[in-house]
């Protein structure tokens, strides 16, 4: 297996150029890369599997890290891998369950893009199956309660934070958000009109009392791992910032986001009910349905906007593929599901 | 009925090839590649057979919500110009009434359900499927 891995690392300069800025990273003597491999997944970000043996130093020793760089495409609302980085520490300054961050590289002279370097956790993130097979989650109410009581304590992080100082903050969340997405459909070819509904439906519904929290803004199954049954870590924070922390609650029990347990409000895996409790455990607040509705259906435009975008990578930028191009068919069941929620809310 | 194969039907029948005899035989790091280009084959057969009267009747449903609204109604039957007038009208506000906004729900439902009949037909609600409302 090793032999394997070691055989399978990839052009000799790249891992002998981490190795070297490894070394001054991590203040080691000596570093050497065991495994290089790109990890699946990830359409917006580059994430590596990383063993590395470092001699000398306070992190001498056998690592299993994992490197996450820039793709060859990101979309706008991406942040840079520096502020992933940074949010990251707090985040896991604040005992949320994610993977440690442990070095950043700036010099883009070194992989040609920045990266990061951060703990490897166990587990299986596949939404699909965390959905499917029993045996992979077989406490999902417990399960549910643990990614509720996490999300709490994402949301725990208000501003000020100095740390965060690059992160915007908004004004209203809600109706920001409706003007950015307004703004990226008024630049498309062709005009989609139950989404412009929903944005309509939202705005006026817009909320006017909100507090401004740190939100993760892609916390949904699919995106942690799940390990021997339990939650292992969050991933992909490359859209955090501050926000309405109800946004993270609809997006998480969005119809979207259930893969194979459509019946499962809490991400496919459990009933809303164990996630609230595990939210309202450490938030000491949960959410009207209402709100949730609202958070639903604003989750809803949110996919149908990312969807659109990686269809315009596939249609217009240059970028063919049939995974781009599948996913913009997607927006056809988000403005379905946006109709829906919008009909039983207006009953 | 015609006598020959329609683009539907070749596109059915090389799917159904692409499932039986190829994807058995494909190393498994080639089988999602393989179910991804048997599900955009099995849309473009079924949006060739559905496509035209989803988008027939789209237009009709635009043209009846904007004559409801006693909008302009333009001359031509262009889905693409359809839509931004649609789309504009709801932006100024004007199926903000309750009895437009449930008229605009539903025409739009109409649509949606069409197309997604054509994108992911499994994704539709039956009345035997829960509504949601009582997933809480």
């Amino acid at each position: 297996m090793t032999e394997q891995t070691v055989h399978n690392a990839p052009r000799t300069d790249t891992a002998a150029a981490i190795a070297r800025w490894l070394c001054d990273a991590a203040h080691a003597d000596r570093a050497a890369i065991t495994r290089y491999e790109k990890l699946p997944g990830g359409a917006i970000q580059d994430n590596w599997s990383l063993d590395a043996t470092l001699e000398g130093g306070p992190w001498s020793g056998a690592h299993r890290w994992v490197l996450r760089k820039d793709a060859t495409s990101s979309v706008a609302v991406s942040r840079t891998r520096a502020e992933e980085f940074a949010i990251l520490q707090v985040a896991h300054g604040a005992g949320v369950r994610a993977p440690r961050p442990l070095f950043l590289c700036r010099d883009k002279s070194v992989l040609n893009a920045e990266f990061f370097v951060m703990e490897r956790l166990p587990g299986l993130a596949q939404g699909h199956r965390l959905t499917r097979e029993p045996a992979l989650v077989p406490d999902g109410d417990a399960l549910a309660f643990a990614l509720g009581a996490n999300l709490a304590r994402i949301h725990a992080i208000r501003p000020p934070r100095p740390a965060l100082g690059m992160l915007a903050m908004p004004a209203n969340p809600a109706v920001e958000t409706i003007a950015e997405y307004r703004a990226y459909l008024d630049a498309l070819d062709d005009a989609h009109p139950a989404l412009e509904w929903g944005l309509r439906w939202c705005e006026r519904r817009a909320p006017a009392a909100f507090d401004i929290t740190l939100i993760h803004r892609d916390y949904r199954t699919g995106n942690y791992l799940v390990d021997q049954g339990r939650l292992s870590g969050v991933l992909d924070w490359e859209f955090a910032g501050w926000g309405d922390p109800r946004e993270d609650l609809g997006w998480f029990t969005a119809r979207c986001w259930r893969f194979n347990g459509v019946e499962r409000e809490a991400g496919g895996i459990a009933a809303l009910d164990p996630f609230m409790q595990g939210y309202e455990s450490v938030a000491g607040r949960g959410i009207s349905r209402e709100d949730l509705d609202y958070w639903q259906v604003m989750a809803h435009l949110r996919w149908a906007v990312i969807a659109l975008q990686q269809a315009q990578r596939h249609i217009a930028g240059g970028e063919r593929s049939l995974e781009l191009a599948l996913t913009g068919r997607i927006v056809h069941e988000l403005e379905y599901e946006v109709l829906q929620l919008i009909a039983r809310a207006d009953r | 009925m015609t006598d020959i194969s329609d683009a539907a039907d070749l596109m059915t029948t090389a799917r159904e090839a692409l499932l039986r005899e190829l994807l058995p035989v494909l190393p498994a790091e080639h089988r999602y590649s393989a179910l991804m280009i048997a599900n955009g084959m099995a849309i473009a057969a079924r949006e060739h057979r559905l496509g035209p009267d989803a988008g027939q009747s789209e237009t009709v449903r635009m043209r009846n919500l904007l004559a409801g609204c006693a909008l302009p109604i333009p001359p031509s039957n262009d889905a693409h110009a359809l839509r931004r007038i649609v789309c504009s009208a709801i932006r100024a506000g004007r199926f903000d009434e309750p009895a437009s906004a449930t008229r605009l729900t539903q025409a739009l439902m109409h649509t949606a359900e069409a197309w997604v009949a054509i994108s992911n037909p499994k994704a539709l609600r039956t009345a035997s499927q829960p509504t949601g409302r009582n997933e809480a």
